[in-house]
C-alpha cells in the first residue's frame, strides 16, 4: 500500500428503514470530516475515504454482515458509525478478530459489559456517548432541578414510564425507575415496555391517564413514533410534563406536531451544542447538505472520525486489519485524549471505553460530554437548550396543555 | 589554675596533670570546701553558666553561685530566687541530686559527693538530650494509654450501635418465620437486608471514626439526595418502633444535600434510636426543612422531654437520663455521645429543643447542594441495575455443573434471576414449592438419564403456560437435529453460546412477540 494510498473508513449506517433519517445524517457527518481532514493534508499526508454500508433494519444479520464486507472486502481500519440499534455487540465479535478500530454511538449500558468482560480482546471497540443508562438519571434529576429552584412547582410527585421495546428504551425506563424514588418520585404507571415500532399508543395513553402523572416520560425514539404519541395525548391532554426521548429533536416530529409540540422536553446524551463552536459547525454542515439536514445528528460521526484522526495522527499513522499493534496504540491514545468537539467534551472512561458525561457523573463540563435538555417553546425555531449550566440558551415554560 | 597542696599520699601522683586532664572532661566539676567555698572548678563547668559563670572563682560560695543562676534568670525559677537557691544548696550540701531546667531549655544534672572531711564535689551534666528521649518515651506512652482509652470507648461504641440492627434482625427473623403470605415474607426478607447492610455500613463507619481518632482520614463530603438516608432510617427502625407500639414518621424529602453521608446516618441513626427508647407513647418523626441554602434534618419525639440542667448531659458518655422506664434494657448511654462526636466530625452539631412533658426535637443542619451533583445509592452502573433483562426471573436446565455455572454467571451479570436446575426431578420440585415462575427457560437438549431438554420444557409450559419462551441449547451443530427441535416449537442455540446470539434471541423472546409487558424494576435497587 502506498504511503499516501486514501485510508478506508467503513460506516455502518441504517440508509433504508426505520431509522434512515438519522443514517443518512451519519453518512453526512463522516463524509463533512473526511473533507475537512482531506483538505488538511490528511493524517499524516493520506487522505481518508468513507466506505458506507446500509444497515437497514439494523438486526444482527445485516450489521455483522456489513462489519465483515468493510473488514475483508475493503480493509477498513476503522469502522465509525452513529447507532445500530438490533446487533446487541455482535458486530464487536468480527471487529475484534480483525483488530481494527470501532467507534459507535450505539448509547447501550451492555457496551460496558462487553468491554469489562474481556478489555483486552475489545480493545479498539469505543462508545463515544455515555450509556443510555445515563438519560434515565438524567432526567431524574432534570425534573428534581426544575423543582429545586422553583422554575416548575408539581402538583404531585407522580411520573409515568413507557418504554418502546428496544434495550435502549427499556434500559432508559428502569434507570428512570431505580432513580426516581431517589429524588422523592413515585412511578405511578410502568415501566411499561410496548413493543415498537408503533403508531397506535391509546393502550399505554389509557394506563397513562388512569395514573394521573405530573410528569410523563416516552423512551421510545422514532420520530415519527413520537409523533403519533404526542398528537394521541393532545386528544385529551392531562396536566404533565411530557418528555420524548430523542428522536423529538428531529425537524420531522415538529413537522408532524405542528404548535402542539410547544411545551415538549426532549433530551439527549450526545447533542451539538449552540454555541459558537457549534453553530459554525452548524453552518458549515447546511451549507454543505442543504438547509433541511441536520447536524445535530452529524454531529456525532464528524466527531468521532476527527478524535480517531488526531489519535491516529500522535501515533504514526493508522492501520488495516490484522495489524493489532499499531491498532492498540491509536487505541490507547483515543483513551487519554480529552477532545473538545462540537458536542462537547469526549474523554473516555478507561474501563468502559465510553464517553464520560457530565454532568451526572463529572461536575467540570471541560470533562464531559453535557447530557443536553431542550424544550420546544417555538415549533418553527431552534429548540432551545434549558439545561445543563454553562450550555443552556433559555430557561424552561409551562407547555400550554399545563396552564 | 592550679589546686591547692594535696595532703600527703603515699604515690607519687600527677595532680596538675590530673586537673589539666579534668579540663577537658564532658561534665563541670567543682569542688566547694567544708564552709561551701570554692576551692576550684574546671572549665567546662563554667561553660555550662553563662553570666552565673562568674561567681565560680575560688572562694566564693556555693550560695553565691546558686543564687546567681536565679537571679539571672538562667534556670528556671518558680519560687523566689532565695528561697530556690537555698532548698538546692541545701540539697547538694545533704548529696541529694538534682536537675536543673535551664531557660534555654537545657536541663542540668547537679550530681554532689562530701568526702570524709566534708568538702563537696560536684558534678553538673547536660542531660538535655536524655531528657529529651524520656519526655518523647512519656508522650509516646501516654498515646499509647490514650489510644488503649480510645480504643476500649470504640469497642463499646461499636457494641452499642451494633446492637441496634440486630435487635431489629432478630425481630424480623421471629416475625418471618410465622409468614405465610409470600410478599409479606419477601418485604420483612428485604428489611433483614437492610439491616445487615445498616451493620456492614455501621463496621464501616466505625472503623472510620478509629482512624479520625488516629488523625488518618477526614470526612468525605458529596452531594446526594437526603431520600436515600431517610428510606434506609425508616426500612431500618420501623420495626422496633412498631415492636414497641410507637408510629415512625419518616416524612419525604427529596432535598440534594451535601457531606458525609456515612456519617450523618449514623448521627441521624443514633438520634431516632434514641428518641424511640426514652418515648413511651406517640410518635417519632424524622423531617427536613430547606431554607434555600441549608437543610435542618429534624428527630421529633413525645417523648417526657428532657430537663435543662440535663440538656448538655445527655451528650456525655454513659450518662442516661434517670427517668428510663422500669423494666426497659439497660442502656451504656453511649448513642448520644456517638452522635455528638460524630456530627462534630462532620461538621454538623446537634441542637436540642426540649421541654418537660411537650418532647423534644434533636436536630441537625446541612448545607444544600446541586442536584445534578448528586450521587444516587448506586455509583457504579452495570446492567444488574438498569440493564434489559434486569429483574427478570429465568430458568437455566443444565446438567454439566461448569457449564450451569457459567450460564447463571452471564445471566446474573445481565441482573437477571437465575434459578439453576441439573434435571427435571429438581425443575418439579421447584415448580411444587410455587417458587418458580420464569419469564425464559434455557434448557440443555441432552440431559443426563437420556432426559430431553425439548420434554423437560413441554412439561414446564404444561404447568405454566403454552407460551412460557423457552431455548433450547445443544453442542450437536447437526442441522437436521437442529431442525427437528424447531418443529417442537424451541429455538435452538448451538454451544459454546455467543452472549451476543444469547441477548439477541432473549431479547425477541421477551420484548418483541408480546404486545405488552411491564419491566420488572430492580428488586435490589437500594432504599425500596
Amino acid at each position: 500500500m502506498s504511503e499516501s494510498a486514501p485510508i478506508p473508513i467503513g460506516s455502518l449506517v441504517p440508509l433504508t428503514g426505520a431509522s434512515s433519517a438519522d443514517g443518512i445524517e451519519f453518512r453526512n457527518g463522516l463524509t463533512l470530516a473526511s473533507e475537512e481532514i482531506n483538505a488538511a493534508g490528511g493524517i499524516l499526508g493520506r487522505p481518508v475515504a468513507p466506505v458506507f454500508v446500509d444497515t437497514g433494519r439494523q438486526n444482527a444479520e445485516a450489521v455483522v454482515a456489513g462489519a465483515q464486507v468493510l473488514i475483508h472486502l475493503h480493509r477498513a481500519h476503522a469502522i465509525i458509525c452513529g447507532y445500530n440499534i438490533g446487533p446487541q455487540n455482535s458486530e464487536y465479535e468480527p471487529i475484534a478478530d480483525a483488530g481494527i478500530l470501532y467507534i459507535h454511538h450505539n448509547t447501550l449500558l451492555q457496551h460496558h459489559d462487553t468491554i469489562t468482560s474481556n478489555p483486552d480482546r475489545y480493545f479498539g471497540c469505543f462508545m463515544s456517548d455515555p450509556a443510555e443508562y445515563w438519560y434515565g438519571q438524567g432526567f431524574i434529576k432534570f425534573i428534581s432541578w426544575l423543582r429545586e429552584t422553583g422554575q416548575w412547582r408539581p402538583a404531585s410527585n407522580r411520573i409515568a414510564i413507557i418504554s418502546g421495546s428496544a434495550p435502549y428504551s427499556i434500559v432508559i425506563a428502569n434507570a428512570m425507575a431505580t432513580a426516581a424514588p431517589q429524588f422523592g418520585w413515585e412511578v405511578c404507571c410502568g415501566p411499561k415496555v410496548v413493543r415498537t415500532p408503533r403508531t397506535d399508543w391509546s393502550q399505554a395513553l389509557s394506563l397513562i391517564r388512569e395514573s394521573r402523572p405530573n410528569v410523563i416520560a416516552n423512551t421510545h425514539f422514532f420520530a415519527g413514533d413520537l409523533a403519533a404519541f404526542h398528537q394521541q395525548f393532545m386528544r385529551a391532554p392531562v396536566p404533565a410534563l411530557v418528555y420524548l426521548q430523542y428522536g423529538a429533536m428531529h425537524a420531522a416530529f415538529t413537522a408532524a406536531t405542528g404548535r402542539s409540540a410547544e411545551g415538549i422536553i426532549v433530551g439527549t446524551v450526545v447533542g451539538l451544542l449552540p454555541d459558537a463552536i457549534g453553530n459554525a459547525f452548524a453552518h458549515r454542515y447546511r451549507a454543505r447538505f442543504g438547509a433541511s439536514s441536520t447536524p445535530s445528528v452529524g454531529a456525532q460521526t464528524y466527531v468521532a472520525l476527527h478524535h480517531y484522526a488526531i489519535a491516529a495522527a500522535l501515533e504514526g499513522g493508522t492501520a488495516p486489519p490484522g495489524h493489532f499493534e499499531q491498532n492498540r496504540r491509536v487505541a490507547a491514545r483515543l483513551r487519554r485524549t480529552i477532545y473538545r468537539s462540537v458536542v462537547g467534551t469526549i474523554q473516555y472512561d478507561v474501563a468502559t471505553q465510553s464517553a464520560i458525561p457530565y454532568p451526572n457523573v463529572v461536575g467540570d463540563p471541560s470533562l464531559g460530554m453535557p447530557h443536553l435538555f431542550f424544550q420546544i417553546q417555538d415549533h418553527t425555531a431552534d429548540q432551545i437548550l434549558i439545561a445543563p449550566d454553562p450550555y443552556r440558551t433559555g430557561a424552561f415554560r409551562l407547555p400550554s396543555w399545563m396552564s | 589554675m592550679s589546686l591547692p597542696p594535696a595532703p600527703a599520699r603515699s604515690s607519687p601522683l600527677d595532680l596538675d596533670a590530673i586537673w589539666e586532664a579534668l579540663q577537658s572532661a564532658h561534665f563541670g566539676l567543682a569542688v566547694f570546701a567544708s564552709d561551701r567555698r570554692l576551692i576550684a572548678a574546671n572549665g567546662r563547668l563554667k561553660a555550662l553558666f553563662d553570666r552565673a559563670s562568674k561567681t565560680l572563682s575560688p572562694g566564693e560560695a556555693l550560695d553565691a553561685f546558686l543564687l546567681a543562676l536565679a537571679r539571672t534568670h538562667e534556670a528556671v525559677v518558680e519560687t523566689k530566687p532565695q528561697r530556690w537557691a537555698a532548698d538546692l544548696a541545701a540539697a547538694l550540701w545533704h548529696e541529694e541530686a538534682r536537675e536543673v531546667a535551664m531557660a534555654d531549655g537545657r536541663v542540668l544534672e547537679f550530681l554532689p559527693s562530701r568526702d570524709e572531711v566534708g568538702r563537696l564535689v560536684l558534678s553538673v551534666q547536660d542531660i538535655t538530650r536524655l531528657k529529651r528521649g524520656e519526655r518523647a518515651l512519656q508522650a509516646a506512652k501516654d498515646l499509647a494509654e490514650t489510644a488503649n482509652l480510645t480504643k476500649s470507648r470504640f469497642l463499646r461504641a461499636a457494641n452499642h450501635d451494633l446492637r441496634q440492627p440486630l435487635a431489629t434482625l432478630k425481630i424480623l427473623i421471629y416475625t418471618c418465620l410465622s409468614l405465610s403470605d409470600e410478599a409479606a415474607r419477601r418485604e420483612a426478607l428485604h428489611a433483614m437486608d437492610v439491616s445487615v447492610e445498616v451493620m456492614e455500613d455501621l463496621i464501616r463507619a466505625l472503623l472510620h471514626i478509629g482512624q479520625l481518632d488516629a488523625g488518618n482520614i477526614v470526612p468525605r463530603k458529596t452531594t446526594f439526595p437526603a431520600a436515600t438516608l431517610l428510606d434506609r432510617l425508616r426500612i431500618q427502625f420501623e420495626p422496633l418502633a412498631r415492636d414497641k407500639g410507637l408510629i415512625l414518621d419518616v416524612l419525604p424529602c427529596a432535598l440534594p444535600i451535601v457531606t458525609d453521608k456515612a456519617l450523618l446516618e449514623r448521627v441521624l441513626a443514633n438520634l431516632v434510636a434514641n428518641a424511640i427508647t426514652y418515648t413511651p407513647v406517640g410518635r417519632v418523626t424524622v423531617a427536613c426543612v430547606g431554607d434555600g441554602t441549608h437543610c435542618r434534618i429534624e428527630v421529633r419525639d413525645t417523648g417526657p422531654g428532657i430537663a435543662p440542667d440535663e440538656q448538655e448531659r445527655i451528650f456525655e458518655e454513659f450518662y442516661r437520663v434517670g427517668r428510663a422506664e422500669d423494666g426497659q434494657r439497660k442502656r451504656l448511654g453511649l448513642g448520644l455521645s456517638i452522635a455528638k462526636r460524630i456530627s462534630e466530625l462532620a461538621g454538623h452539631p446537634i441542637l436540642l429543643e426540649s421541654r418537660l412533658g411537650e418532647g423534644s426535637t434533636f436536630s441537625i443542619q446541612v448545607p444544600l447542594g446541586d442536584v445534578w451533583q448528586s450521587e444516587v445509592a448506586e455509583t457504579e452502573i452495570s446492567e444488574m441495575l438498569a440493564g434489559q433483562f434486569a429483574g427478570l426471573p429465568v430458568l437455566v436446565i443444565e446438567d454439566d455443573a461448569d457449564l450451569r455455572r457459567v450460564l447463571t454467571g452471564l445471566l446474573q451479570r445481565w441482573g437477571m434471576e437465575v434459578t439453576a436446575c441439573a434435571r427435571l426431578a429438581e425443575v418439579e420440585a421447584a415448580i411444587e414449592s410455587g417458587a418458580l415462575e420464569p419469564l425464559l427457560v434455557l434448557s440443555d437438549y441432552r440431559l443426563s438419564g437420556d432426559e430431553r431438554g425439548t420434554e423437560v420444557c413441554a412439561r414446564l409450559r404444561a404447568h405454566l403456560g403454552a407460551d412460557l419462551p423457552c431455548v433450547i441449547v445443544t453442542a450437536d451443530a447437526d442441522p437436521e437435529s437442529h431442525a427437528r427441535i424447531r418443529d417442537l416449537g424451541f429455538p435452538v442455540l448451538t454451544k459454546p453460546i455467543s452472549p451476543p446470539g444469547l441477548r439477541v434471541l432473549m431479547h425477541r423472546l421477551l420484548y418483541e412477540t408480546t404486545e405488552m409487558l411491564p419491566a420488572e424494576p430492580q428488586s435490589h435497587q437500594g432504599g425500596e
